[in-house]
């Protein structure tokens, strides 16, 4: 039987359950992780990637396989976080890192980390549009094509929210 | 730190923050158990509307035509053998009118000729 991700979405058109926990648990892992590293949140990851979910479930009837199903799940996934974002502005918790074991006493391992540590705090307050972009774009090595797909954006636009995140990540990084 | 020192440890710092986790399998078995639950409706678009009800199945059942044809069957008999009658026996089919009705039956003149019927 084809087990592809279009053949599973057209079973699912049909209201078939089974295909549609068999392509929620092939996905989730991937899309929790994104849903982690643009909330910076578990919790809140874990209810966007359900939700996004349910939204294949409910419009696997209405779905078209104009694109790859996992650019548009991406897209999905990117967009109720951006909504989320926008909704509710997340405290950086997560971001305050591991504390520095004094007993490794490297110092250079020290300095390290807490530079690492500034990176990620100053990537959690960047604009949620601009986090997004470099997640895809550095995390998931996506190209600028395919990041402009998912965010609905244009090339230029990508590019653009790119140069300005590292802008404000320099900006945050010597103050 | 010079200024190509600082760009490649910030490419480098974006790649190491941004990597995708490890998966988290309790996390994803969070929510594969809450989805477990009765899933919604799903959206059906119009446009495959003529296909659900070319795939409507017309044809009736024919334990159910066989019951309605016993229903027709058992109405005609009734009918025809009048076994209905009994039932109306105890009703008198005809209007009764009383004396004291009469009162009651007026016949008005006709406004505006004076004409009676």
């Amino acid at each position: 039987m084809d087990d592809s991700d279009e053949a599973l979405m057209a079973r699912i058109a049909r209201g078939d359950e089974r295909a549609f926990r068999a392509l929620a648990s092939r996905h989730l892992p991937v899309m929790l992780g994104l849903a982690r590293r643009i909330l910076g949140n578990a919790a809140d990851a874990e209810d966007v990637a359900q939700e996004a979910m349910l939204r294949v479930w409910t419009h696997a009837p209405r779905w078209q396989p104009l694109a790859l199903f996992r650019t548009w799940l991406t897209r999905v996934v990117v967009n109720l976080c951006l909504d989320r974002k926008r909704r509710a502005p997340w405290v950086a918790l997560e971001v305050a890192g591991e504390i520095v074991d004094p007993a490794l006493g490297a110092s250079e391992k020290a300095e390290r980390d807490e530079r690492e540590r500034l990176v990620a705090a100053a990537i959690a307050e960047l604009p949620a549009r601009q986090r997004a972009a470099i997640v895809l774009t550095y995390g998931d090595g996506m190209s600028n094509a395919q990041v402009a797909e998912i965010l609905d954006t244009s090339v230029s636009a990508v590019e653009t929210l790119l140069v300005r995140g590292k802008q404000n990540l320099r900006r945050a990084l010597s103050a | 730190m010079d200024k190509k020192q600082s760009q490649d440890f910030l490419e480098t710092a974006l790649k190491r923050q941004t990597q995708a986790p490890p998966a988290d399998d309790a996390a994803v078995e969070r929510v594969l158990k809450r989805l477990s639950d009765p899933l919604p409706r799903q959206k059906m678009p119009l446009w495959r509307l003529p296909g659900v009800l070319l795939d409507w199945q017309f044809a009736p059942a024919w334990p159910r035509m066989a019951a309605l044809a016993c229903c027709a069957a058992l109405g005609f008999v009734i009918g025809i053998a009048g076994v209905d009658r009994r039932f109306d026996a105890g009703v008198v089919p005809f209007a009764i009118a009383s004396h004291s009705d009469i009162g009651s039956i007026v016949f008005e003149p006709e406004a505006l000729t004076g004409a009676r019927p």
